[in-house]
């Protein structure tokens, strides 16, 4: 900066000069000066107050635009605080395939006591036993006076009972909001969905989770705070879970039967169209485990026949090893098979009922007879160190990766070593056991030409392309098999004229606990795929020691128990699930023109 | 050099002074405690004699006091600047040390007719302490170390005493006031930085530190800050007036559920419904067309506040009608931001609006000095 001098001598001398006094410019430049320095002053000052200006501005904008937002905002009630604030709450929905609701929630009300603020605790506790009968009066009182300060009474109620304990009008009973699950189909689906209860609790809220089946596998998902607006679209279709839950437990009690098990699943995309165990309980009141540990877990209605029944499957695997035998080119349908005779070692196999079948039969007259000499030549051409890789291949050998929690624990028992008895066996499906789950997958993979098939119990868009285990060839022939057991051999009564079913039956005796089997207890299973000219869906129906008493003869083979029933099933369902029945051609006899 | 001749020379005299007052600012500051009558009205459920008669007459007082500072010169309130300061600082010691003792922990001391907040009264004396100290000092001093020493104990000495009473919605002004003063007098960016910084600094090493094992507060030191931060999350205790008045704004909507027809404020769901949380009520029964309408006649007064400042070429003067308008702003800000729960509760009145006393005359008072110095101005 240039200072101007206060006395600048040219000026002062010019002003000495002329007879100014020279002290008037000091005083002159010293003003300018002091002026300059004010202004300066207070332009900073001018421009922090404009600073601050903004700074009110903002501050102003801000509240206005708060206020806006609170007078367009709903005025809402405060959420609860205290215990429990952490629990998730709304759990979604679980619907089946169209959106029909299987599980939902609903809000009621859970009682607990304050004993600190109870009037009169014996008149309390003798109303409350009245209005729950499963609560005793007396062991109330003892509860409401014995000095704890709170107290759970009931977790859920029905709204009579809240307003029967509002009119008691204690002001030491309160009431805390639940949101239960709720599945408004009763016992419909209820081994599928399985189950929940009450997890983490506090006064205001609950923690809502799975004790079993879809719940409890997809729990994470159903209680995910950001899906918690999308329902669980299950692949299960109501209309037809009803329809074979109602056939199944027909079938149950007209042949004796101890349960049963159904699964109907899409050959294409592995989704499972309706699943059903019999007996079944209602997920709203999940009835306890059995508590003797000598109990087999089937006399429980809580145990998945379908999922977690590991059965012995019988001849339903007779399809297998032909379609690998194919597969690997040994033989064709029409190759002759020795059906005369079959020893392994000392082992002597023999027929159903010691049948003689005669010398020889070809590949399709084998499955169809269900010959098990037959087949265990077949078995024994493949070899065991092939035939083991294909039945996994199939998936036959794993627990199925369907979206159940029991799923993972129904492991398929099989004989750690392979010898040529176990591979004659197993390819009749003797000494090794599956799930009837896996059997419909395994069948599905034959069905849909020849690709594996997943099984699972979510809706899905597009079929998912598993790899290949046959040839188009292979597994169309193999359904051409299954058709002529149908046309021709055990399952003749799974014949009817409006839809086309193509499967193969299976009975096995059933294991005594000790070892051996016994001689009056089987597990019949038919395994079958409709309709059999283009196959949509696999159908597996197990019952378990079931008993034909209708014709002369008591007979226990699946050809007279499981078949029936599932032709049953798809005679009802096949329509609900957009089939058209094959209309056969009416003679037009008593058709007469209308002369006018 | 002296203004003050100069002044003197052209200020107004006698009954001339009349017509030199900022008339408009007057009018505005009575709509606005109209609106407050109005309120405290519709909240004692239409009946004056609880709330609305008793905060007329002080706005009256109030009124009155403030023609009587308007009219004496500016030049004398100067020279009464360190007295004012003192005998504020003597109060707030009297109800500091003896208040406890004998008072039973008041904060205010009773006059007979009103109650006396020295506390509140210590807003404006400050601001006119620092005015007149920056008025004085040689524009060169402003930013020297030892200068800024002297505003800066004039701050902190009453804001410590206000804290520990604890008043920290007052404290919080005194020292932003304080401030802003000198922020408006020229003191230096760096100091302001210096002080932003440190205050940043220990903030964030207090929070960054939490749940390390040299955390630098105990565990239950943390849950009092979340919970003076966040009152929602304790929704029946120190969360309960915010929801309530978030709740009362929003059933308003924007047009308002109409005169004398809030329910949320008059069922006493608001402890503080007639003081600090009353624009709530305006917000419910007016909507906010009525809150925004509240607003803006604020800022009118701001801006009057601000013009006359920047038309003052009084260096006393203009810092004090600079740190009057500062204060005004903050009591409305932070008393809208507390109910709008934008921030913590921490009991500042809505100027003019709220039921009190000491609040209402301290703004008049503080309106009176702006209004002397708009009269005996610099022309």
């Amino acid at each position: 900066m240039i200072r101007t001098p206060l006395r600048p001598l040219a000026r002062i001398l010019h002003a000495r000069a002329t007879g100014a006094n020279p002290d008037a410019i000091e005083r002159e430049n010293l003003r300018q000066r002091h002026e300059v320095i004010r202004d300066r002053a207070r332009g900073r000052a001018q421009l922090r107050l404009l600073f601050l200006c903004m700074c009110f501005f903002s501050a102003f904008t801000v509240v206005g635009a708060r206020m806006g937002m609170l007078a367009a905002s709903e005025p809402m009630e405060p959420r609860t605080a205290g215990t429990g604030v952490n629990i998730a709450q709304g759990r979604a929905d679980i619907v089946d395939r169209n959106g029909r609701v299987l599980a939902t929630n609903m809000l009621t009300h859970a009682l607990y006591v304050q004993t600190k603020d109870l009037i009169d605790p014996a008149r309390v506790a003798r109303e409350l036993a009245a209005i729950f009968p499963e609560l005793d009066a007396a062991t109330l009182e003892r509860r409401f006076t014995d000095g704890r300060s709170f107290l759970w009474v009931r977790k859920v109620m029905s709204p009579e009972q809240m307003q029967l304990v509002h009119e008691i009008g204690d002001p030491g009973l309160l009431f805390g909001p639940r949101e239960m699950r709720l599945y408004p189909n009763g016992q419909l689906a209820a081994h599928v969905l399985g189950g929940a209860s009450f997890g983490a609790e506090g006064v205001d809220r609950a923690e809502v989770i799975g004790t079993a089946g879809i719940e409890k596998a997809l729990d994470a998902r159903l209680r995910d705070p950001a899906q918690a607006g999308e329902p669980l679209e299950l692949s299960l279709d109501l209309t037809v879970q009803a329809t074979i839950e109602e056939v199944l437990a027909t079938g149950v009690r007209q042949y004796e039967a101890k349960g049963g098990a159904v699964i109907l699943m899409d050959v294409h995309t592995g989704e499972i169209a309706a699943l059903a165990s019999y007996p079944a309980f209602d997920p709203n009141d999940r009835p306890n485990p059995l508590a003797d540990p000598n109990a087999e877990p089937g006399d429980s209605p809580l145990f998945n026949r379908a999922v977690q029944g590991v059965y012995e499957l019988g001849s339903t695997f007779k399809i297998f090893a032909a379609a690998q035998a194919m597969e690997l080119g040994l033989v064709t349908p029409d190759t002759p098979i020795n059906t005369q005779s079959l020893s392994v070692g000392k082992k002597r196999f023999s027929e159903f009922d010691n049948h003689n079948y005669g010398p020889t039969k070809t590949v399709a007259e084998v499955i169809e007879l269900s010959s098990n000499i037959g087949t265990g030549h077949i078995a024994l051409m493949i070899g065991g160190e092939r035939q083991k890789p294909f039945l996994k291949s199939l998936g036959l050998l794993d627990a199925s990766p369907v979206e159940l929690v029991e799923a993972p624990g129904a492991r398929p028992l099989v004989p750690k070593k392979w010898p040529d008895v176990v591979t004659v066996t197993a390819s009749f499906g003797h000494g090794m056991s599956s799930s009837p789950l896996n059997l419909a997958a395994a069948y599905a993979t034959l069905a849909n030409g020849g690709t594996k098939v997943t099984p699972t119990l979510l809706h899905r868009a597009a079929p998912m392309a598993g790899p290949r285990v046959v040839s188009q060839q292979v597994a169309a022939d193999a359904v051409m098999m299954l058709r002529r057991v149908v046309t021709d051999g055990t399952a003749s009564m799974a014949k009817m004229d409006e839809y086309a079913i193509a499967g193969k039956t299976g009975t096995a005796d059933k294991p005594k606990r000790g070892g051996g089997y016994y001689d009056d207890k089987v597990v019949n299973t038919f395994a079958s795929v409709f309709p059999a000219e283009a196959p949509k869906y696999v159908l597996i129906v197990t019952l378990d020691e079931p008993v034909d008493r209708t014709g002369p003869e008591v007979r226990r083979t699946a050809g007279w128990t499981s078949v029936p029933v599932a032709a049953e099933i798809v005679r009802r369902t096949a329509p609900l699930l957009g089939l058209r029945p094959a209309i056969a051609p009416q003679p037009l006899d008593g058709l007469t023109a209308v002369k006018q | 050099m002296s203004f003050l001749e100069y002044r003197v020379k052209t200020a107004p005299t006698g009954f001339s002074k009349v017509f030199a007052l900022n008339w408009a600012l007057v009018l505005v500051v009575t709509a606005v405690a109209a609106i407050g009558w109005l309120m405290l009205y519709s909240i004692s459920g239409g009946r004056l004699e609880v709330w609305a008669e008793p905060q007329m007459k002080r706005y009256v007082l109030g009124l009155v006091l403030m023609f009587v500072i308007a009219f004496t010169p500016i030049w004398f309130w100067r020279s009464m600047s360190g007295m004012a300061y003192a005998i504020s600082m003597i109060l707030l010691l009297i109800v500091e040390f003896f208040g406890t003792v004998g008072m039973g922990a008041q904060r205010w001391i009773d006059l007979g007719f009103m109650r006396l907040q020295p506390s509140e009264l210590m807003k404006v004396t400050l601001v006119m302490a620092l005015a007149s100290y920056y008025d004085a000092l040689d524009d060169k001093k402003i930013s020297r170390p030892l200068w800024v020493l002297v505003p800066v104990a004039l701050i902190v000495a009453p804001t410590v005493l206000v804290l520990m009473q604890p008043n920290l919605g007052t404290s919080i002004m005194l020292l932003v006031v304080g401030a802003c003063v000198m922020f408006a007098a020229g003191v230096s960016f760096w100091y302001f930085g210096a002080v932003l910084a440190l205050v940043v600094g220990a903030v964030a090493s207090v929070f960054l530190s939490r749940g390390t094992p040299w955390q630098l507060l105990h565990d239950y030191q943390y849950a009092r800050i979340d919970t003076f931060l966040n009152p929602a999350a304790d929704p029946l205790g120190a969360g309960y007036n915010i929801i309530q008045a978030k709740i009362a704004l929003g059933s308003g909507g924007w047009a308002g559920k109409g005169f004398m027809q809030g329910t949320q404020s008059r069922l006493n769901f608001l402890p503080e419904k007639h003081t600090d949380f009353i624009f709530t009520t305006l917000g419910e029964e007016f909507g906010f067309v009525g809150a925004f309408s509240l607003l803006i006649l604020y800022g009118l007064i701001l801006v009057f506040l601000i013009w006359a400042a920047v038309q003052n070429k009084d260096r006393f003067s203009q810092l004090l009608i600079i740190g009057v308008a500062v204060n005004f702003f903050l009591y409305l800000a932070i008393n809208l931001s507390m109910v709008m729960g934008m921030a913590p509760v921490v009991g500042v009145p809505l100027p003019l609006l709220s039921y009190g006393g000491s609040a209402t005359l301290v703004i008049m008072l503080a309106f009176g000095l702006v209004q002397s110095a708009i009269v005996h101005r610099l022309r």
